[in-house]
């Protein structure tokens, strides 16, 4: 055969297989991911809005908020919901916070209506292992001092890592994840405050 | 062992004499699991990627074989991104990157070129089992030394490659264990390759 025709009919071929292959394992696993997914987010979700404070589809409710200069968000991100009787019961904010040792921290935080946090998340970071990521809940118990927090308890001026003059724990050999991460906090609660007036105003 | 073997395993083992994929190699081999998981999905590209080489070997011809192992190499890759994603979603988040990326090993690409352009199915289905598992080897075995050194601990977080059967299988070895934190650190990957690169030639000189 000509292979001026062999070449382009054996690539064309080889191409059609593969592509058949990729569309294949494609619609084998799509459902698969995207339920993998949704569990992940439920189970992430299950502690920063205990089921108990909460009986509404938090997905089908959650709204895309983007608040670069007080949540430092780099694109819309999601706000979760949590509502009793169509009340809203506890909030789920994501932050992010630039001023991380190696690059962005993002965090999401779990408020009560009453400015009380349920718990704080580590999303992602890529802090140094062994110092910086202390801030994660499986590595240490740091960022366990937030639960029930609140700005009541703590006011906005003491706010901070007992170095900076505030009242929280810092780690020892790594301040500034914790500072990055304390100050990511203390926004979303000034965000949660900001939220709860606006409905306040609203109803 | 027949030589056939010992040489994809030992003697002209693929991370430790022909230091070929040693990005993935010295990327995720900070803990046995990372290591472990990659370590699987490597072999099992090489040996599909080269059993599909070598069934087309008729159709290959030199102007277009790289096209055609590349197509094939990207396509294995990306559907097995596809199902570690659904059946190791956990597992698929901590790898990241590094599941696309088998596709740029350079290992696959030259069996695929080397070996299974030229010879038959069979011996080229375990000719990448075999380049891959002495890969897997190497792989695993700096995983298990950083994890050690950095973490003191082995296995940890086996419940993201065997679900919940793995959380028995993590083992602390040393209670109050502080971490030699390099050995986690890129620069822990180098050193725990070069002794073992050193050992290797130290066993085949003799």
């Amino acid at each position: 055969m000509n292979r001026f025709i062999k070449i382009p009919l054996v690539l064309a071929i080889v191409t059609f297989l593969t592509s058949a292959l990729l569309m294949v394992s494609e619609d084998l696993t799509h459902e698969k991911i995207a339920e993998q997914k949704k569990m992940l987010l439920l189970q992430s979700l299950k502690q920063l809005i205990p089921a108990e404070l909460h009986d509404n589809d938090l997905i089908a409710d959650a709204q895309t908020i983007h608040h670069p200069e007080l949540l430092g968000h780099r694109k819309p991100q999601t706000l979760y919901i949590g509502k009793i009787n169509n009340k809203i019961s506890v909030l789920a904010i994501p932050a992010t916070t630039p001023k991380g040792y190696s690059g962005d921290i993002d965090i999401m935080v779990g408020i009560k209506t009453n400015g009380e946090i349920t718990v704080v998340k580590i999303l992602e970071q890529h802090e140094t292992p062994g110092l910086g990521d202390l801030i994660i809940a499986n590595k240490s118990d740091w960022i366990q001092q937030f639960s029930n927090q609140s700005l009541h308890l703590t006011n906005l001026k003491n706010w901070k890592v007992e170095r900076d003059g505030g009242v929280f724990d810092q780690i020892s050999g790594a301040t500034i994840s914790p500072r990055a991460v304390t100050e990511a906090i203390k926004q979303t609660l000034l965000y949660h405050n900001g939220f709860m007036q606006n409905i306040g105003e609203e109803t | 062992m027949s030589g056939f073997i010992r040489k994809r395993l030992i003697d002209d083992n693929a991370a430790l004499v022909q230091l070929l994929g040693l990005c993935p190699l010295l990327a995720v081999s900070n803990s046995v699991v990372n290591a472990l998981g990659l370590a699987i999905a490597t072999v099992f590209t090489l040996t599909l990627t080269n059993a599909l080489v070598a069934l087309i070997k008729p159709l290959l011809s030199k102007e277009i074989r790289i096209s055609l192992f590349v197509l094939i190499i990207a396509s294995v890759v990306t559907a097995l991104e596809m199902f570690m994603n659904a059946y190791f979603h956990e597992l698929y988040l901590v790898l990241g990157i590094f599941i696309p990326l088998i596709v740029t090993n350079c290992i696959i690409m030259a069996r695929a070129e080397a070996f299974a352009s030229k010879n038959s199915l069979w011996l080229s289905i375990k000719d990448g089992f075999f380049t891959g598992l002495g890969f897997a080897l190497v792989l695993i075995t700096i995983g298990a030394i950083r994890e050690i050194l950095g973490n003191g601990s082995l296995f940890n977080q086996a419940h993201l490659l065997f679900g919940d059967l793995g959380h028995s299988l993590h083992v602390k070895l040393f209670d109050n264990y502080q971490g030699f934190l390099i050995a986690i650190l890129p620069p822990g990957a180098f050193f725990v390759l070069a002794v073992l690169v050193a050992i290797k030639n130290k066993i085949s000189k003799n």
